[in-house]
């Protein structure tokens, strides 16, 4: 029961404090300049005379389903962005302003009052995610008739990489102070995507031909592997750009080269996740708030 | 034995705080009654706070044990029956007066109409009636120190720990708050109020603990704290070789104020005079009356808390200079003697390190 109240308590509290309206607000700015943009986008591609209306419709299709790719990849790193900024003094922002200490003396156990507010986050983070999910793929649907084989698989693994980021910054939140586990958490957050791209960056350097690109080398593939084992939201996300894409388009990209291995670009990398690594996430997903509950039960206030 | 533990509102033991080379609390012992208020008083860092959060179950201590109404501090269904307001209380500041005790009441497991009700009366008890719908944002010092002791009152708590209530509020406000507090000892709440407000402590508790360095000093009904040698203010017509002769064969001491330098006038002449009670002040007036000196007035000055409290305080800290003069001279001759020894006490323990001044030293004692 104790937990219930805290997440009301939270709801309440974000949606009192206007700053999740301002972040929606600024969301559905960012949505409009987005339709905006690809309206443009399309009107332009499709000029008269520049083929015929099969092929038009075609290249369209095809336009939507590749833009779908990076425009969900905004939206997870909205979504990333927005855990660390609203998450990352969960705990210690309560602990340093003293608004604990009529709290927790209260008829509650402490570990209550973090998966109270742990529950809460997720609830506003999940809704976030998932109302910017659908707003992108609903443009994209509108503007280019484009709508992924599986939308629920891909929302499902994105709303797991921000329960991921969530976890991870729930413990950091009783272990630092709130910049500190801020800065922290968005240099994990964004470790990942960037040994990609430097990865790809070394790839390129080595070859003048990207279908022919080497795979990356073992040190490489050791740091995304230890990266995603720190904090998977990375992985989730190959297998949410995975399951945007439809089944043929992955083979045909894998028949020219364009394999998960071979090209690490965070935009253009479907890549299936192992089960022991969906397993790891899991794990990791539950075992993070219940470290941060252990964490905060023993601390002094 | 089980009789006597009902009756216990606080029973603490052994006390201990220790942070990294730090003593913050050193075997801290008391027992407060049910319906007792208990003052608790200190100077700053004298470990006072790092108690009530130790009750409170904010800090947990390094050794010693707690109870509270009979139970372990963790105890939830005791928690349900201890009402807090910690120093300087931080709230959410978004919240409404009204949402603040609700959520409150809330924690404390009240719903529905007795919860509605007890917001109500809390308010009104704190003087914050017709609020409810106020932001706290928008509270004055004072109103969040109100609204604070309203969310500890709202459950109608058995037991009150308060910290430092009074400190933000204005001389009205003080007033209010130390009536209220009254209205509620008459209740048979037992209130546990640590405070820098010497004159309230004074005026509210039964029993009043004096805590320096960690530990406590003195312990005791006001009455027994005050007890001891009484000084008598005399002010006579004539201060005479033989009145004071026959003065000074009754009381331990007699001073003869000085002459106040603004005024001309020698007579009457004040004298100060230390008995061992009240009833020798009778014999002190016969021997004025005897010497054929007029008598004007004869008043006992009674210590207040706060000259208790500074006297305590210092003999404290003059028993620490002493021990401190004591250990620096016993290092420095080992030293001189048995230099090799020097790395062996580096690698004591810091518990070994500790500098603890022992009860005798600072002259604590349980004053009944």
């Amino acid at each position: 029961m104790g937990i219930l109240l805290i997440t009301r308590f939270t709801l309440l509290e974000a949606l009192r404090r206007r700053l999740f309206l301002a972040v929606l607000s600024l969301s559905l700015l960012l949505l409009i300049l987005y339709a905006l943009f690809l309206h443009v986008l399309i009107a332009n591609s499709n000029q008269p005379g520049s083929g015929n209306t099969f092929s038009a419709q075609f290249a369209t299709l095809a336009a939507g389903m590749f833009i779908s790719i990076p425009s969900i990849w905004m939206v997870y790193l909205l979504g990333g962005v927005m855990v660390i900024f609203l998450a990352a003094g969960m705990i210690s922002s309560e602990v340093e302003a003293g608004t604990f200490a009529i709290i927790v003396p209260k008829p509650l156990r402490r570990f209550e009052i973090v998966l109270g507010k742990w529950l809460g986050y997720a609830l506003i983070l999940g809704g976030y995610l998932a109302f910017l999910y659908f707003a992108f793929l609903g443009v994209i649907s509108w503007l280019t008739s484009y709508w992924p084989e599986h939308p629920w698989n891909a929302l499902g693994t994105l709303e797991l990489s921000v329960l991921a980021l969530l976890g991870l910054t729930t413990l950091g939140s009783t272990l630092f102070p709130t910049l500190v586990n801020g800065a922290i958490m968005l240099i994990l957050f964004i470790s990942a995507p960037l040994t990609n791209f430097i990865s790809t960056f070394l790839q390129l350097t080595s070859t003048s031909r990207i279908a022919t690109l080497p795979p990356p080398s073992d040190t490489v593939q050791n740091i995304i592997t230890v990266t995603n084992l720190i904090l998977p939201s990375d992985a989730l996300w190959h297998q949410t750009s995975y399951s945007l894409l439809p089944l043929d388009v992955l083979n045909l990209l894998g028949t020219q080269g364009f394999s998960a291995q071979s090209f690490n670009i965070p935009l253009l990398n479907p890549q299936a996740m192992t089960g022991s690594l969906f397993l790891w996430i899991i794990c990791y997903c539950l075992a993070m708030p219940a470290l941060a509950t252990w964490r905060f039960s023993r601390r002094d206030l | 034995m089980i009789e006597e533990q009902r009756d216990i509102a606080l029973e603490v033991a052994g006390l201990t705080r220790i942070y990294g080379r730090l003593v913050a609390v050193d075997g801290v012992s008391f027992a407060m009654k049910r319906g007792e208020a208990f003052g608790f008083l200190g100077p700053n860092g004298a470990g006072k706070s790092t108690v009530v959060k130790m009750l409170t179950g904010l800090v947990t201590p390094t050794s010693g044990s707690i109870r509270v109404l009979g139970q372990p501090v963790g105890n939830l269904e005791t928690r349900r029956r201890v009402g807090y307001l910690p120093e300087l209380p931080t709230f959410h500041r978004w919240l409404k007066a009204g949402e603040f005790l609700t959520f409150h009441g809330q924690l404390y497991g009240l719903r529905g109409q007795a919860l509605r009700r007890r917001c109500l009366e809390a308010l009104a008890l704190v003087g914050l009636d017709g609020r409810e719908r106020q932001r706290l944002g928008t509270f004055s010092k004072g109103m969040l120190q109100r609204i604070g002791l309203a969310q500890a009152l709202i459950n109608q708590p058995e037991l009150l720990i308060l910290d430092e209530l009074v400190s933000g509020l204005d001389p009205v406000g003080v007033r209010d708050m130390r009536e209220l507090l009254r209205q509620l000892k008459t209740q048979g709440i037992s209130i546990f109020l640590n405070s820098h407000q010497l004159a309230d402590v004074e005026a509210l508790c039964d029993r009043i603990a004096i805590i320096n360095h960690g530990q406590i000093l003195k312990i005791g009904t006001p009455a027994s704290l005050f007890a001891g040698p009484i000084t008598l203010e005399v002010r006579v017509s004539q201060a005479s070789p033989d009145l004071l002769r026959l003065l000074r064969a009754l009381a331990p001491r007699v001073e003869l104020a000085a002459p106040d330098p603004a005024s001309s006038q020698t007579c009457p002449q004040t004298l100060f005079v230390e008995v061992e009670n009240e009833a020798r002040a009778a014999d002190i007036a016969s021997a004025i009356h005897n010497s054929g000196a007029r008598l004007y007035a004869l008043a006992p000055r009674r210590n207040s808390l706060e000259q208790l409290f500074f006297q305590t305080i210092d003999a404290a800290h003059t028993a620490q200079a002493e021990l401190h003069e004591q250990t620096n001279a016993t290092v420095q001759s080992a030293g001189e003697v048995q230099p090799l020894q020097t790395n062996n006490t580096s690698q004591s323990t810091p518990e070994k390190n500790h500098l603890h001044i022992s009860q005798a030293a600072l002259g604590s004692r349980e004053e009944n």
